[in-house]
């Protein structure tokens, strides 16, 4: 039966950020749509509803000999499951537990052909409490690794820190990642529109995405922390050399570089070359012609772990015409 | 018996089918014991009964029995209906008449996957991570596994029960149970199982598009590349010289015959159809197989003369299951727009 894919929203968050609260909203607010949602087992939902389908979480690496490419094959059974039943969803939403790496998650959408047929992934929605997320970040590598990967992310509990504290935090999480949208929240009140049926890894709109972001640069003295980095070009990009320079550094870094994205004016081509991955799975197409007389600048950005800013330059460079 | 598929009948006219549309997809499908009654799973909780003979009127549809969708079906070795699983977290014993008894209930979880045991009347189902076996009105739980069971199939002589997760198969005994389980390795997620019918080697489809091959006294291992697709339907011969695989345009059997298939292609034969097969299965005696593909189409073939016909053209809703009746003369299948078929090959 031909039917739309089904937009998946992952939504991640440290433990105690406010995930369980919006889904619990979601799923009794009357809002006129149906949504499933797959929740982690220990989770605490108090929802006890047909459309709530318990996950374990079950990640295994593809037998690739690559180390980044795990896939959660739990919800590849779980998504073919849901599209059995007669009734239809216009969402699904997955919970992951508070300590996950989004990674696998997302990749599974890549992975696996029949997913990828019934259900397109939409977002990653990430929760921040903003009284615990600068003690979280000492912690260990999930509360920033979480911030990294979001399209979204809901700076939640605003209420208990002050204006100042505030700033500080959402200046953080800027510099972990500038291209998501932010939202300040208290006890997870968002309007549904804003996290849900965002297109954030749809290529067609990956167009509106602004790399603004140029002056954050690189520092080399913290280079164990998660940046972002940004580059543009004017001169047009050869497709082999980027080809090839890509497929190296993503083959020998893809473990570190969580997300990527980027709009290249291809040499000769009339229209833009955009693409998206994460880790080491990339799906890329043909975009908007550019039009007459428009300025055809690439841009390019990656947000990872150990980005080194020059190395990424120079390599970035290379492949220019 | 005997399909001569050099008949030209077979070419003139579509073989004598009913098809009933039920609007919820069809997950899997059913003939009792006695090849009476088809059964169909169905996406809305029901188990529909539909009478074997194509020409018989069908029947209303009877109330859901699940409260979320029919995941899994077979008929009911022990008796003369069928056994169900649902999203629910229940297996069922549905009876002719569509009333239902509970055998299990693990909710929360769903009941996936079934496999049967017919002389010993023993059935199992999986149900997240772990395994039940249902024999005599006793229920023995195996597991926990190390991830969800995703497919489990019964020995030849019912006295061992294999379940693939990630990583492999786990074979436990079913007879002593203070025997270890053994463990078969392979990386990775198994996806589908299926025990030949000589005993002597375990078949999964993975993840990665290929198939694993153990044989079990040896406990060596083989594995077959080179699919477009997942395989997600594994079916071997009444004779075991085969394993037939699905997701191929053309029905495609690996040898098992003699020193096995190392080194060789598969036999592949019959007319291209329109897509990838994505159900395929033998025929319970007979030199027969039947493939469903995901564009609807439905097949016929005959490994001996290499032949194949066409049952029913291809319509657009993939073919989510099918199934021989005990005799072998009929085929059930379902697709997933909610189409449930019978087809007779009496010709």
């Amino acid at each position: 039966m031909a039917q739309a894919q089904v937009p998946v929203t992952v939504l991640t968050g440290y433990l105690g950020a406010g995930k369980t609260t919006l889904l619990n909203r979601i799923l009794s607010e009357q809002h006129g749509k149906t949504y499933a949602v797959i929740v982690n087992e220990f989770g605490e939902l108090g929802i006890d509803n047909d459309l709530v389908v318990n996950a374990d979480e079950e990640v295994f690496e593809m037998n690739n000999g690559c180390i980044c490419c795990t896939v959660r094959g739990d919800l590849i059974r779980i998504i073919e499951g849901l599209m059995k039943r007669k009734q239809k969803f216009d969402g699904i939403l997955v919970e992951t537990t508070g300590l996950a790496d989004p990674g696998p998650v997302a990749q599974t959408f890549f992975t696996d052909d029949e997913v990828r047929a019934r259900t397109r992934l939409d977002a990653i929605v990430t929760v921040v409490d903003a009284k615990h997320f600068l003690g979280q970040l000492e912690q260990g590598d999930e509360a920033e690794e979480q911030v990294a990967f979001a399209d979204v992310i809901l700076l939640n509990k605003t209420d208990l820190v002050s204006e100042p504290e505030l700033k500080t935090v959402e200046d953080k999480i800027r510099a972990i990642n500038p291209l998501a949208r932010l939202h300040r929240t208290q006890k997870s009140q968002i309007e549904l529109d804003a996290i849900l049926d965002k297109g954030a890894f749809d290529l067609r709109r990956i167009l509106e995405f602004e790399p603004d972001f140029l002056s954050h640069g690189h520092d080399h003295d913290h280079e164990e922390e998660v940046t972002s980095l940004s580059f543009t070009a004017d001169r047009p990009v050869v497709p082999e050399r980027f080809q090839k320079w890509m497929g190296a550094l993503l083959q020998l870094r893809g473990p570190d570089i969580f997300r990527s994205k980027g709009i290249l004016a291809i040499d000769g081509a009339p229209r833009r070359y955009v693409y998206q991955g994460v880790h080491m799975m990339m799906d890329s197409d043909w975009g908007a012609p550019w039009k007459d007389g428009e300025a055809r600048t690439s841009k390019l950005v990656f947000i990872g772990r150990n980005l080194d800013g020059e190395n990424l330059k120079r390599g970035f460079e290379d492949c220019l015409k | 018996m005997k399909l001569d598929l050099a008949n030209p009948a077979w070419r003139q006219a579509l073989p004598p089918s009913r098809s009933v549309n039920s609007e919820a997809p069809v997950a899997a499908c059913a003939f009792n014991r006695d090849g009476t009654l088809a059964a169909y799973a169905l996406g809305d909780g029901a188990v529909r009964l539909l009478p074997a003979e194509v020409d018989a009127a069908a029947p209303d549809a009877q109330p859901p029995v699940h409260s979320g969708a029919v995941l899994c079906l077979i008929g009911d070795p022990a008796g003369d209906g069928f056994i169900s699983g649902g999203d629910d977290g229940r297996l069922l014993r549905v009876n002719t008449d569509g009333t239902a008894a509970e055998l299990l209930n693990q909710k929360g979880r769903w009941i996936e996957h079934l496999a049967q045991h017919r002389a010993s009347s023993a059935i199992a189902a999986s149900a997240a991570k772990n395994a039940y076996v249902v024999k005599a009105g006793e229920v023995r739980e195996l597991g926990p596994h190390q991830s969800t069971v995703a497919d489990l199939d019964f020995s030849k002589d019912g006295s061992r029960i294999a379940c693939a997760h990630y990583g492999g198969v786990t074979v436990w005994s079913l007879g002593q149970d203070t025997l270890p389980p053994r463990r078969f390795a392979w990386a990775g997620s198994h996806v589908a199982l299926r025990w030949s019918t000589d005993g002597k080697f375990i078949a999964t489809a993975t993840q990665e598009n290929d198939i694993h091959v153990w044989r079990i006294a040896q406990a060596t291992d083989m594995r077959m590349q080179g699919y477009p697709a997942k395989v997600k339907s594994l079916s071997w011969t009444a004779d075991a010289r085969f394993l037939y695989t699905s997701a191929q345009p053309v029905f495609t059997a690996w040898p098992f015959a003699g020193k096995g298939p190392e080194g060789k292609p598969p036999l592949q034969f019959g007319d291209e159809g329109a897509g990838l097969i994505s159900v395929v299965a033998a025929h319970p005696t007979a030199e027969y197989v039947a493939g469903g593909y995901d564009s609807g189409e439905l097949q016929l073939g005959d490994i001996k003369t290499r032949r194949s016909v066409v049952l029913k053209m291809a319509d657009g809703s993939a073919i989510t299951c099918l199934t021989w009746s005990p005799d072998g003369q009929k085929l059930a299948a379902g697709n997933d727009r909610g189409d449930m078929l019978v087809i007779d090959l009496r010709r």
